[in-house]
């Protein structure tokens, strides 16, 4: 199904946005960026430069030096922002703690996220950045950006900020790192009005929401995880912008189990795809995987020997429920007794893909160490469909707020509320009847305590009695 | 809305706080308005923010409400 906008897209020009000529963005060459020394030392910064990765110190210097020969009417915010910022992080890498103060009363008029007041605590030494604001700006489903769009976020954000910019903060948005408050409400301007973006999530909100690349450029995508995902960040713009949740509340889509936006471990409530009837095998695919027709892994790894393709030893004894046999040269699965792990998928690509019964599993509760340690998510909705409008999927998002609104304490996650009160409480608030599928071992596992009136006939049992044999 | 918003300036102006937690103000509202709904009174927050008689105060991950000129304003040096 094409995109459809809920309104009208402006499309941009980077010819007609453009705030900088070429010569001006081509102004520095590889021989002085190699010589140039900002003006404070920072000898610890600089041996970060020498790792085998590409370093930000390299990055920041080359925007130093790039603001140095700038004119100055050509930028907002004062010239030496970027390497007061170097500067005062070689003072927190010898003092071992941060100088930078964050929160504070900054942000767009109306708006209750988006922009994190940010100071610095050593104003005499680095007077450029006593004021260094971060606004997150909301990204595009999937992050795809058109190239005119980027240049043109980057020229306005080199004449208005410090030009420089984080891609992207882990809730997805693309951070922009450094500004004066007089500059907030011009950049909110451009931002929204001219550019026809919106800044993100931040503070006690629903963070921006985020997905994979889902069915633009996936096979294995088992819904329109761009779809929901924009569909939401739509629906839910009161909660995005205007905070009343007890703390963060964070939404992530993955398309299918391989979980490439790591929903599981991200977000407080994540959306990963999966199906419900078969995997679908193409048995003479499998045999030509077999025989080295088909090269595994779609052609990962293939920067060295593996020998021949042995498919017991790379797929079949490493299914972990161990639901995989062949048998006479024919692949089976026991679907029932499948995980969702997606290895097998993975390996053989071109043989095996994920059912046609598709839709979400939705799980709860991940976050990462604040205020108690990590979490990973709970499975909660073992199966549901994912198709427009999604009402079935708004409908459970509301009824999980509405339960963490009224019992969540102040700055207390989903995930911890749910650890206070326990899954069974949880379950029966919600209104969802426990599942196998929400626990690891549920054989072993009574996670559930029934209650008589569940159980058919009730049950008789006199405590009293159990214990004149039982000792506590 | 009116009524409501009546009664969150009143909390605001006669608590020892300066910053609210949206959940507090929702506590001291439903304390004198037992049938104010959340959404109610998000809504007169909201309206208030517009007005310009509160404001968002930000801890950098949470978020709170004031009233403005009351507390700390502006940054925090």
């Amino acid at each position: 199904m094409p995109f459809e906008p809920n309104e009208p897209q402006k499309e941009i020009k980077y010819e007609e946005t453009r705030i900088y000529t070429d010569a001006e963005l081509n102004s520095c060459s590889d021989e002085e960026l190699k010589n140039f020394k900002i003006k404070h030392q920072i000898p610890d910064l600089e041996e970060l430069e020498n790792g085998p990765w590409p370093s930000f110190v390299a990055d920041a210097k080359q925007e130093a030096l790039h603001r140095r020969k700038l004119a100055d009417e050509r930028m907002l915010i004062d010239r030496d922002v970027v390497e007061d910022m170097l500067g005062q992080l070689q003072v927190s890498f010898d003092d071992g703690e941060t100088h930078w103060k964050h929160g504070g009363i900054v942000g767009v008029f109306g708006y209750g996220g988006g922009v994190i007041g940010r100071y610095s605590d050593l104003p005499e030494r680095y007077p450029s950045i006593a004021h260094f604001h971060t606004i997150r700006v909301n990204q595009p489903a999937s992050k795809f950006y058109n190239s005119d769009l980027l240049r043109t976020i980057c020229d306005m954000w080199e004449y208005r900020g410090s030009g420089l910019m984080n891609l992207h903060g882990s809730t997805g948005d693309l951070v922009l790192l450094g500004t004066t408050t007089e500059q907030l409400e011009p950049i909110f301007f451009e931002l929204t009005h001219v550019l026809g973006q919106d800044i993100g999530g931040s503070g006690s909100n629903l963070r921006t929401p985020s997905c994979c690349i889902g069915r633009a450029r996936c096979e294995f995508a088992c819904y329109d995880t761009q779809n929901l995902c924009y569909e939401l960040t739509q629906y839910y713009q009161d909660e995005l912008h205007r905070p009343a949740f007890p703390y963060k509340f964070k939404l992530k889509f993955d398309g299918c189990p391989n979980g490439c936006v790591a929903s599981m471990a991200r977000s407080d409530m994540s959306f990963i795809g999966t199906w419900r009837d078969s995997i679908r095998i193409d048995q003479d695919t499998v045999k030509a995987y077999i025989a080295g027709d088909v090269v595994p892994n779609g052609g990962a790894h293939m920067g060295r020997d593996w020998g021949k393709f042995d498919i017991h030893k790379e797929v079949i004894d490493l299914c972990p429920t161990k639901c995989m046999s062949l048998v006479d040269d024919e692949l089976r699965i026991d679907n029932q007794e499948c995980t969702r792990c997606m290895h097998c998928i993975n390996v053989m690509p071109k043989a095996l893909k994920p059912g046609k019964d598709n839709g979400l599993s939705i799980l709860l509760g991940a976050k990462a160490p604040i205020l108690e340690g990590a979490q990973m998510a709970t499975l909660i909705v073992p199966f549901m469909k994912a198709e427009p409008p999604y009402d079935n999927i708004k409908e459970f998002i509301e009824k999980v707020w509405e339960f963490w609104i009224e019992e969540g304490k102040n700055r207390e996650r989903l995930g911890e509320l749910m650890q206070r009160t326990g899954l069974p409480k949880f379950l029966e608030t919600i209104g969802l009847p426990p599942a196998p599928q929400m626990i690891k071992t549920p054989r072993e596992n009574p996670y559930i305590l029934w209650k008589e009136e569940d159980v058919p006939g009730g049950w008789n049992r006199n405590v009293n009695e159990y214990r004149t044999r039982h000792k506590r | 809305m009116d009524e409501l918003k009546k009664i969150i300036v009143e909390f605001a102006e006669t608590s020892k706080k300066t910053k609210f937690y949206f959940k507090d103000i929702e506590k001291a509202v439903q304390k004198v308005n037992p049938d104010a709904k959340m959404r109610e009174i998000k809504n007169a927050c909201t309206a208030l923010i517009n007005e310009g008689t509160m404001i968002y105060f930000s801890t950098g991950s949470s978020t709170m409400y004031g009233l403005k000129g009351k507390g700390m304003m502006e940054d925090p040096e």
